[in-house]
């Protein structure tokens, strides 16, 4: 809402600068988001009146102009395009300050002497128009003070009002609240006009929704004549933001402006029958609106008809058909109410939010409609000859009541936590133009009236205290501890530990929209689109569907930042995906994946060596393990024991053994990957990112990449560990070597070792891995170290070696295997 | 054998106790000459069976290889300590590159969200959470938002296929909270929302809130000043001020919205607060006597305040971020700037 102050004064006498006002009400709630000042009291600069317009000799753009400047004829050289003689245009003479701070003086322009200046709306501050000199009306005298025309300085403030103050959205409503906040006494302008015969009841109005339309009022104003509308008129409409048109239309949007009732002018001889109808829109009805735009009208959309037609979209937009023309001579004016929510809706549909329906869509003040009637009734008479046909047709079935509201003394004291007196609180209401009744010493009964409709309750009154009052003078109360039975905030909590461990790993979190393209999704994997949830009518088509997985956006990340010559990283997202589940509802959860590239885990010159798959696997499998450990989810592998939970294991993705619906596995090279399982439950995937993705990063690199879901991650978060007693006697290792085939695989060796330990196997390491000529194609050597020690005795030398050797017996007859010697 | 020889012996001990360059070196020469088994005893041994003329010299130089060599080789070891000392020395390098792994960098929007976590702890308040994909009943209706409210034109919706819509705000979660269990109630909700806002410097089409409830007996807004402002000063530094200003929200009444004095600056006005000294933070409210009607809280027994702030909001300000994208842009440059 764009408010001018001048105008604004015109309803109260406030004396502060635009600055201090416009604080002042950004802390009464009325939020002003900028203050423009507008034109000066410009001394030196009168109303000229062009003479002769004759070309340039040496220019042709320039004019000469001789200009009357009410005590002598100068020549002055002009730029602008619309110079004709007899314009009346804003003169400044030499010795004038323009707004904007630049000084006239007599000047040579391409030769020609000029001695002052004809001033386009921008010169002068007055607006950002400079397609041409400001066209004054050709009445004024030549000499006036331009000051007289267009008035002193001004400034227009902007101010965002909060959809519960309709009020506030117009300078009426505003200069009631000025006039509160400083002790203000409010002007109404008095409205008189004369009535003549006949009267208006030769118009036929019947609003057949009642519930739709409250209030309806129609004047008739005959013998109008179409014309601009005053100077000063079309200034204060264009620094509030509202092209001027011509007297009529402008004098409607001049009162919604200063009352805001939104007016709307039909010409009655285009109203079929002298007929006004206000009912909803039949099936298949067709207007075209004053945008010349054909709109499609359904029947929960209320319009304005004649005999025959829709006229008007009723509060958002008239028709073409019968609008105000140049020709018209008798005016129908329509002052109603419509119910907010018909409004809003109309709107919406149609896509057209108008300075009209954003009022109706807020409410109007059921009460004010005639005084607005009345009022631009009065500014026709006065300037477009109008003469007014006797009486209003009134359709104004129920009036409504003013709302009582009790407000308890006590309860505004202990809500706002200050100490305020009774009468302070009564005496802002009051200045509020609020009627109190009823006062005792425990609470006080405030009437609302109808054009604050959202004073409905006690605390409704109570905010009008506090912003009143001032919010500054409310005390910060001394925080203070208090606990209250807490909500479960287990899982936020290991959420948080989770990430810890992922940092304390090295690890940089990264943070993916939720929404992605259906194109990522699908180059990523195809097979899963049946189960994603894609956004209705979605703003892009990069942000179309919600994400059903963290990977895809994962190897976005991990590319994005490879083209921008970052050649290592370790990332990871803890973030919810969504989906349909099995019964085809929309489900969330949380997941966390990781990805790795280039020699990230690695230190030093290790860096230099080119990344192996082995290695970019066996790194992000490391880091799982470790936060693994960190949440106490049992990592280890020696088989659990009977009442041990397995903890973290992995399975070979089969193709038998349909693999989790949750994971992107369109993601991974086939071969390259394993589900991860927890305590016997496979939860994630982890592996390696195929080649063909890769590439479409260009990333040249073995990439490592996991996702699972979080919530089994962290079930085990609040463990208490137990101390156990620490061994007592030494523990004794011993190495073996093993040729073995590239089929058998580490995991066969050591859980063959663990099946036929003996109790006092204590760990078992593979410290050396490799492969050479003497070992063999087709073969590698693994070796391993083994550790033994007894519970209740130091074990001898004979003793660890009979069982070293009982161990390499039984792997030599049961896997085939070569215990390489020496 | 005479006593020339034992000269010329000596001569020779000397030449090679001094060319011996290790400590293993210098070691074999005192064994050669002087070690049990050495030249040295040999020459005494055999000294009872030399020349009686050549007797006394034989003894005397005999004596003198002794005497000198251990010197020198005492002298000379010293050396050769000192000199391998030195090599080592030499070769330590300790400005050489350290050697460390990488220390990994929380995001900075979970780094604010946690920090919140922890101020609002010491208060007694616990987390709660509510599901991104809501309700129209949770997100709007039962925060006095009905349908053809004009507040829900701010608040543009993602709506979905189901009815259901995506939160525009973490405010839901009160209503969950509280439907949930009985009043007192003292919760933080920390979460993604959602609006369709075109991604430019300022919006994104989904964004962090942290969503503050407070209900019990006699819960005023003088606490609800003194909280923020406790929370302002925790997390942006202890000399930030506070201001309030009244607002309007559907489900808070009455309803501020509050401005931190500008970090840049220190209220004096600079380009990042717009020369005003304060920079927007969020609303809050005591909680509508409505919301209380929906969730079945005896609104005349109860009062509570509530309030949001945004995440990515005070994210940039504290680190000095211009464009909310760099946050979900995931540079990896960017996001280890910020590791805290
Ligand atoms: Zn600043």
């Amino acid at each position: 809402m764009k408010v001018s102050l001048n105008w604004l004064k015109d309803f109260v006498a406030v004396e502060a600068s635009p600055e201090s006002l416009a604080e002042r009400l950004t802390f009464a709630g009325l939020e002003v988001e900028g203050v423009t000042r507008i034109g000066s009291d410009f001394k030196d600069i009168v109303v000229g009146e062009v003479l002769s317009v004759n070309p340039h000799p040496n220019a042709d753009r320039l004019t000469l102009c001789d200009v009357a400047t009410g005590r002598e004829t100068v020549r002055v050289v002009c730029g602008a395009p619309n110079v004709h003689a007899g314009d009346k245009v804003p003169f400044a003479a030499i010795g004038a300050v323009l707004p904007n701070g630049m000084k006239i003086k007599s000047a040579k322009i391409r030769g020609e002497a000029s001695f002052g200046m004809l001033c386009a709306e921008d010169e002068l501050g007055l607006s950002e128009d400079h397609a041409g000199l400001m066209q004054l009306p050709r009445d004024i005298p030549a000499g006036t003070p331009l000051v007289d025309v267009v008035g002193g300085p001004d400034a227009v403030l902007t101010i965002e009002v909060t959809p519960n103050r309709p009020d506030c959205l117009s300078i009426l409503g505003i200069a009631r609240e000025v006039a509160a906040l400083y002790g203000l006494r409010l002007n109404l302008p008095s409205i008189q006009f004369p009535e003549t015969d006949p009267s208006a009841e030769g118009l036929k109005v019947a609003v057949e929704d009642a519930e739709g339309c409250p209030r309806y009022t129609a004047r008739i104003l005959k013998g109008v004549t179409i014309a601009p509308s005053p100077l000063a008129m079309r200034l204060r409409l264009t620094r509030c933001g509202i092209r001027p048109i011509n007297n009529i239309v402008d004098i409607t949007n001049y009162v919604m402006l200063e009352c805001g009732q939104p007016l709307h002018a039909f010409d009655l001889t285009l109203l079929k029958e002298s007929h006004i109808v206000v009912r909803r829109a039949r099936p298949n009805e067709t207007m075209a609106t004053l945008d010349a735009v054909e709109r499609k009208l359904t029947p929960d959309m209320l319009v304005i008809a004649d005999a025959q037609s829709p006229v008007a979209i009723a509060g958002v937009m008239g028709g073409v058909q019968s609008g105000i023309l140049d020709t018209t001579r008798d005016v129908v004016l329509e002052s109603a109410c419509f119910k907010p929510a018909l409004i809003r809706k109309t709107s919406k549909t149609l896509g057209l939010s108008t300075e009209s329906s954003y009022r109706f869509e807020r409410g109007v003040d059921i009460r004010g409609v005639d005084w607005a009637s009345r009022r631009a009734t009065a500014l026709m008479v006065a300037h477009a000859g109008a003469t007014v046909a006797k009486g209003v047709l009134d359709c104004f079935p129920v009036e409504p009541e003013e709302r009582s509201i009790v407000c308890r003394f006590d309860r505004v004291r202990d809500l706002l936590g200050i100490d305020i007196k009774n009468a302070e609180i009564t005496s802002l209401f009051e200045a509020l133009a609020l009627t109190v009744v009823d006062c005792d010493k425990k609470s006080c009964t405030v009437k609302a009236p109808t054009f604050r409709p959202d004073l409905e309750a006690e605390v409704d009154l109570i905010e009008e205290v506090a912003r009143m009052h001032g919010l500054d003078k409310i005390p910060a109360a001394a925080p203070h501890s208090r606990f209250v039975q807490g909500v479960n905030d287990a899982f936020i909590r290991a959420t948080i530990t989770c990430r810890d461990a992922l940092v304390g790993l090295g690890l940089t979190e990264i943070m993916n929209y939720s929404l992605v393209s259906e194109k990522l999704l699908v180059l990523c994997d195809a097979a899963r689109t049946g189960q994603r949830i894609a956004i209705p009518r979605p703003i892009s088509a990069d942000q179309a569907i919600l994400r059903d997985a963290l990977l895809p956006q994962m190897i976005e990340t991990l590319g994005r930042n490879r083209s921008r010559q970052i050649a290592e990283a370790a990332f990871f997202e803890i973030g919810r995906v969504f989906f349909r589940n099995d019964q085809k509802a929309y489900t969330e959860e949380e997941h966390v994946a990781i990805g790795l590239m280039g020699p990230a885990g690695r230190t030093g010159f290790e860096k230099r060596s080119a990344t192996a798959e082995a290695d970019s696997f066996l790194w992000l499998k490391g880091i799982l393990e470790a936060l693994c450990r960190k949440l106490f989810i049992r990592v280890d592998e020696r088989p659990a024991g009977r009442d041990q939970p397995s903890g973290l294991a992995f399975q070979e993705l089969t193709e038998a053994d349909p693999p989790p619906a949750l994971y992107d596995l369109g993601c991974f090279e086939k071969s390259r990957c394993t589900v991860i399982t927890l305590d016997g439950i496979s939860c994630g995937v982890v592996g390696l990112v195929r080649e063909t993705l890769r590439r479409e990063w260009r990333l040249a690199e073995p990439v490592a990449v996991l996702e699972m879901r979080l919530a089994p991650l962290l079930e085990r978060v609040t463990t208490v560990p137990a101390a156990e007693r620490l061994p007592v006697y030494p523990s004794v290792a011993r190495d073996m070597a093993l040729r073995v085939n590239n089929r058998i695989r580490h995991g066969d060796i050591v859980s063959a070792i663990w099946k036929i330990a003996p109790k006092e196997l204590t760990t078992v390491e593979l410290f050396d891995i490799f492969t050479s000529n003497e070992i063999g194609i087709g073969f590698k050597s693994m070796a391993y170290s083994l550790t033994y020690r007894s519970g209740d005795r130091t074990l001898t030398d004979d003793e660890v070696n009979r069982l070293h050797e009982s161990i390499k017996d039984r792997l030599r007859s049961e896997m085939s295997v070569e215990i390489r010697e020496g | 054998m005479k006593a020339a020889d034992i000269l010329a012996l000596k001569e020779s001990a000397l030449g090679e106790a001094r060319t011996a360059g290790t400590a293993e070196a210098l070691e074999q020469v005192r064994i050669k000459y002087l070690g049990r088994k050495g030249l040295l005893p040999e020459i005494m041994k055999g000294l009872k069976d030399a020349d009686v003329s050549e007797r006394p010299a034989m003894g005397r130089y005999a004596n003198e290889l002794k005497q000198e060599l251990a010197a020198l080789l005492e002298t000379r070891r010293a050396a050769v300590a000192t000199a391998s000392a030195d090599a080592a020395t030499e070769a330590f390098d300790p400005t050489l590159p350290g050697r460390w792994r990488a220390l990994g960098a929380r995001h900075p929007i979970s780094r604010i969200i946690e920090d919140a976590i922890r101020i609002f702890d010491n208060l007694g308040f616990t987390v709660a959470d509510g599901p991104d994909i809501e309700t129209e009943y949770h997100n709007f209706d039962a925060l006095n938002t009905p349908a053809g409210h004009p507040s829900r034109d701010t608040q543009d919706t993602f709506w979905l296929e189901s009815g259901q819509l995506l939160r525009t705000q973490t405010s839901p979660v009160q209503i969950r909270v509280m439907e949930s269990r009985p009043p007192p109630v003292r919760i933080i909700a920390p979460g993604r929302c959602y609006r369709r806002d075109t991604t430019d410097a300022t919006h994104s089409a989904n964004f962090h809130q942290i969503e503050g409830l407070y209900v019990d007996k006699c819960v005023s807004m003088a606490d609800l000043k003194g909280d923020i402002t406790c929370f302002a000063r925790r997390m942006m530094g202890a000399d930030v001020k506070v201001r309030f200003r009244p607002h309007f929200f559907p489900f808070t009444e009455p309803s501020v919205e509050y401005d931190f004095s500008c970090h840049v600056c220190g209220g004096k006005g600079c380009r990042v607060c717009k020369q005003s000294g304060w920079i927007e933070i969020s609303g809050a409210g005591m909680v509508n006597p409505k919301v209380f009607a929906k969730v079945g809280y005896d609104p005349e027994a109860v009062t509570g305040y509530a309030f949001g702030m945004g995440v990515e909001r005070i994210a940039m300000i504290r680190y000095g971020i211009h464009d909310i994208r760099l946050l979900y842009d995931n540079d990896k440059r960017f996001l280890e700037q910020l590791a805290q």
